[in-house]
């Protein structure tokens, strides 16, 4: 958690902020393979071929190869931020809009009001909501000033860090050239067609992490004592399954037209035509079958 | 007196086959239509979301042919039995490669994974037979659908992962209509009198979209395979 202050203009609103996310990732530990002890991981100098408790370690910045400064903890406290302790909102953006470089988010953080500033909270939040605004605001968070956006949520709001324009890397040095390609009307029409035929309302909660799922699985198992059985070899099936599953649908639509049919006299006539069109085509007509014996005493 | 004696005819046999078939078909490509109809001349099938796949079967070996995969055999080792299943040698026929789930149903994801070679053993290969172009070592291509059909299902018994697809003849949008509940976004319509074109079908196979019940969770195969994304990789 950390607790500091929304501030613009004048206006200063205290706010708590909570990591929205978490992490559900598998972790391991490293064991020696012999023991399964746990590996410690020991702090070494190479210098003095010695193990170095932390306590004896400064930080260092490299300003150039091999060559070093000491940056002490007094010398971070000494770096004049204003936004300490605050979350300095610089400007508002058109939350729609693309190439901001706010679609290069880093992490997600809920927004609680404090409740003096609770008025003042909740306004932002509505004006920013009903203009589509957010808020470009730059937070000092573990020893770092960050980047970052401010946009409603819920019935909060969320402050998601963004990373700095130096951060982000350049797309020339991709291989992405459009040049030469042509895109027919006819193609278009159908990439068009495939997604308006997958377009719908995202909801997280219909995903999920089919991956972690499997290897919990195989992890639960091994924690029963049990060999992990693997993936459960599916039952044969037959392709005549799904033949048969088409005939089923096949007389679902017809019922359902016959359906449809009795219950608007009007449209008889015309459904009653479609139902003798229908039918499998099936064997051979007189003259079908004459033609293939023909071929059969030529052939023979 | 050799110079009098006449050549012997040559007998076919299995050695020497009277014709061989073609190392590579030239597969007739549909023509896209805007939606489902109803026509007696037309054959309706669904649009089974696979890959189109040409099988020849001579001499009791298989081969596949499908478009970016150099050795589809390898791909689909459990298509070696289609010899058993036909009553005649020197057969080609044209139709789909799907990989079913254990559902039965075809799986878009299982099928990439065969096809890209990551997974061999994904899921359930099956074959929907739709048409024959050769039959005991002959090209019957300049026959009518109609014809083609019938002899398809007389020499093609039906088996658990190679069968003669099913479809409907007439009935078009009836047909759509079952197809939007089994969520098949596509309508195969083949012209009962036309003869088996290479390349452009023009009017003698189309090829139309059914709207599905409900949006799809992702995309199927046959949509992404319509789309000019390039062939897959082998």
């Amino acid at each position: 958690m950390w607790r500091g202050a929304i501030q613009f203009g004048l206006v200063t609103i205290p706010v708590k902020l909570y990591l929205a996310t978490e992490s559900t990732g598998i972790g391991f530990n490293m064991l020696h393979a012999s023991c399964l002890n746990r590996i410690q991981m020991k702090i070494y100098c190479p210098f003095h071929d010695e193990v170095v408790p932390r306590s004896e370690t400064v930080r260092g910045y490299e300003w150039s190869k091999g060559r070093y400064v000491v940056v002490t903890d007094e010398d971070l406290e000494a770096v004049p931020l204003k936004t300490i302790r605050a979350i300095e909102i610089a400007m508002f953006v058109d939350a729609q809009k693309e190439d901001h470089g706010a679609q290069f988010v880093k992490s997600a953080y809920y927004l609680e009001p404090d409740p003096v500033g609770k008025k003042a909270f909740f306004l932002l939040r509505e004006v920013l909501a009903d203009t589509g605004k957010s808020a470009i605001c730059k937070v000092v968070m573990k020893d770092r000033e960050q980047l970052a956006a401010i946009n409603p949520y819920a019935s909060t709001m969320l402050l998601t860090t963004l990373h700095w324009p130096d951060e982000i890397r350049s797309v020339e040095e991709l291989a992405v050239d459009a040049g030469g390609i042509e895109i027919k009307a006819s193609e278009r029409k159908m990439a068009e067609q495939l997604i308006a035929s997958m377009t719908g309302e995202f909801k997280a909660e219909e995903f999920q992490d089919d991956y972690r799922q499997a290897l919990m699985g195989v992890i639960e198992s091994k924690v029963a004592g049990e060999e992990p059985t693997p993936m459960a070899r599916a039952e044969p099936t037959k392709i005549g399954d799904l033949m048969a599953a088409l005939e089923a649908s096949v007389s679902a639509a017809r019922e359902a037209r016959r359906d449809a049919a009795a219950g608007a006299p009007t449209a008889k006539a015309k459904a009653a035509g479609g139902a003798k069109a229908a039918g499998r085509a099936k064997k051979a007509e007189p003259a079908a079958a004459g033609e293939r014996q023909t071929r059969r005493r030529k052939t023979a | 007196m050799p110079a009098e004696q006449l050549p012997l005819p040559e007998l076919p046999s299995i050695d020497h086959p009277r014709l061989r078939l073609p190392d590579r078909v030239n597969p007739m490509q549909p023509t896209a239509v805007d939606a489902a109809f109803d026509h007696p001349d037309y054959f309706f099938e669904p649009w089974w979301p696979g890959v189109r796949a040409v099988a020849s079967a001579e001499r009791g070996r298989v081969r596949l042919q499908v478009a970016g995969l150099a050795d589809a055999e390898a791909a689909f080792p459990e298509l070696e039995e289609l010899p058993d299943q036909l009553a005649e040698d020197g057969v080609v026929l044209d139709g789909t490669l799907l990989v079913l789930d254990a559902e039965g149903r075809p799986d878009p994801e299982l099928l990439r994974a065969r096809l890209s070679g990551r997974q061999p053993h994904a899921g359930r290969p099956a074959y929907v037979a739709a048409d024959l172009l050769w039959a005991a070592g002959e090209p019957i291509t300049r026959r009518s659908f109609r014809i083609r059909r019938d002899w398809l299902e007389a020499i093609l018994a039906p088996g658990d992962r190679i069968t003669v697809g099913h479809g409907y003849r007439g009935d078009g949008t009836l047909v759509a209509e079952a197809l939007a509940r089994l969520g098949i976004e596509g309508l195969s319509a083949r012209r009962l009198t036309a003869r088996y074109r290479a390349g452009a079908a023009g009017d003698a196979w189309l090829r139309a979209p059914v709207t599905p019940a409900q949006p799809r969770p992702r995309p199927t195969l046959a949509l992404i395979l319509r789309l000019p994304l390039g062939e897959p990789q082998a």
